[in-house]
């Protein structure tokens, strides 16, 4: 392990998941540390979008460990606690059929939190995608980049400790892109860690914690950028590292 | 028989200077087809719900069973239940037949499949995107459910509208486990069949308007309420 390295909140060990006959991951290892930026990258049917699924308490694994804070925990106690701390994005977000101050507030009325917090909260988020004009429109009138940050946003006003990005910006165009990537940034200077995957490696607008590579299965870790040393440990589990 | 038009101009009359006869009439019929949709649909949506979102054994043949269920006539049903509700039945000691209790129970199991097969198509054509966006946004198993009945209330609402439709017109169920008993079990259908039957047509054609204004009215709200879900250009 490298000196200095925060410790993992989520060491997840082992993790196996097939469909039918087929497998898609296979006896995956990896830690998660506060404020990381991770690239997964794989080819389509890889299993990135299995994992993220996995790692969000949505899809019940075949077979693997959590431990969270050092304590071993299995599917049954671990789901209800990944769904609290890590927030899912999909590829084309689902935003409800409700106006985008709703769509930002629906995390946090579940939380029971007052009318006030949720009102302070929401223009927060508001302000950090420069929405704040569109609040009361209805989702489904956005365009495609607002939809992402409008998610994005649902996503933030919780506080997760990660986030999972399934290619959010595969589907905008270069301005919308450009106004993801700092999203992102912003939220790994907030300590929100960040999985973020793409199909492509080469993502420069994005700082990198590192680089993960989802292939039959397996996962391995890529290089960064060299001068960019990389702050995370594959567990040896992982075939390929 | 009475001509068309003079039957007509008194079912007209009998309805708007408040026939209490007329009246009690289509009270009863509003207000055992309501409480029976209001037992089924609970149940009916949850079904669907779980259907559409769950895998288990016999999930496919479960949605197979409504889907037939769908065609079964309301004679059926209803001599169904009198076998089963009659003095040597096997629930005849629950003492329900001749009761409204008994017509409300027919027209469960009349709009249950109705209500379970268009449901179940509405929440099959809905995003599971919805259902696990909510779950990631913290939302109970239970709240994700409301989030995503209020995302597909459309067709929702019109699978509701429909099974209303069904057991507010039904006769043969009615007729059999309510005995169309005057002021008590006599609805809108099993009169109208009745005073057919007398030849007194004035009181028939009043009712029949009853339900063609319904179905009017059932139409005009259901065309309201989805003419907001269109698609956004």
């Amino acid at each position: 392990m490298i000196p200095d390295t925060p410790q993992p909140w989520l060491k997840l060990e082992r993790l196996s998941f097939s469909r039918g006959e087929r497998t898609i991951l296979k006896d995956i290892s990896l830690d998660l540390r506060a404020g990381e930026l991770t690239l997964l990258t794989g080819q389509n049917g890889s299993g990135k979008t299995t994992l993220l699924r996995i790692l969000a308490g949505l899809l019940k694994p075949h077979q693997a460990g959590f431990q969270f804070a050092g304590n071993r925990r299995k599917w049954r106690q671990s789901y209800r606690f990944l769904r609290e701390q890590i927030c899912y994005l999909h590829q084309h977000p689902y935003l409800f059929d409700c106006s985008v101050y709703d769509n930002i507030a629906y995390g946090l009325k579940r939380k029971k939190l007052s009318r006030q917090v949720i009102t302070t909260r929401v223009g927060e988020a508001l302000e950090l995608i420069s929405l704040e004009h569109l609040a009361q429109r209805n989702c489904h009138e956005l365009s495609g980049g607002e939809k992402q940050r409008v998610a994005i946003a649902r996503a933030w006003v919780l506080s997760p400790r990660l986030m999972l990005l399934d290619e959010p910006v595969s589907n905008l165009d270069k301005r919308s892109r450009g106004i993801c990537y700092d999203l992102i940034n912003r939220l790994q200077q907030q300590q929100i860690g960040v999985i973020y995957t793409s199909h492509e490696p080469q993502v420069g607008w994005l700082n990198l914690s590192r680089h993960i590579h989802l292939y039959g299965g397996e996962l391995t870790m890529k290089p960064l950028q060299p001068e960019k040393p990389t702050v995370v440990e594959l567990h040896k589990g992982t075939t390929g590292l | 028989m009475e001509s068309l038009s003079a039957a007509s101009y008194q079912a007209l009359y009998l309805l708007f200077t408040g026939d209490s006869a007329l009246w009690t009439i289509i009270g009863i019929s509003f207000s055992v087809s309501v409480r029976a949709l209001l037992y089924a649909a609970p149940f009916g949506i949850l079904t669907a719900f779980l259907l559409a979102y769950f895998s288990f054994p016999g999930r496919r043949l479960l949605v197979s069973v409504f889907n037939t269920a769908l065609s079964i006539p309301a004679v059926v049903v209803g001599l169904t239940l009198y076998i089963l509700l009659s003095k040597a039945g096997p629930l005849g000691d629950w003492r329900l037949l001749f009761t409204q209790d008994a017509m409300i129970l027919g027209q469960i199991f009349l709009c249950f499949p109705l209500l379970v097969a268009m449901a179940h198509s509405a929440l099959q054509a809905s995003d599971r995107r919805a259902w696990e966006t909510a779950l990631t946004l913290g939302a109970s198993p239970l709240r994700a459910l409301l989030t995503i009945l209020h995302e597909t209330r459309f067709g929702l609402i019109g699978a509701l509208v429909a099974s209303f439709g069904r057991i507010i017109a039904e006769v043969g169920s009615s007729m059999m486990l309510g005995g169309n008993i005057l002021n008590y079990t006599r609805n809108i259908p099993t009169a109208i069949a009745l005073e057919t039957s007398k030849g007194s047509f004035a009181e028939g054609i009043a009712l029949g308007l009853v339900l063609l204004s319904l179905a009017l009215f059932l139409n005009i709200l259901l065309g309201q309420v989805q003419g907001k879900g269109e698609v956004i250009q």
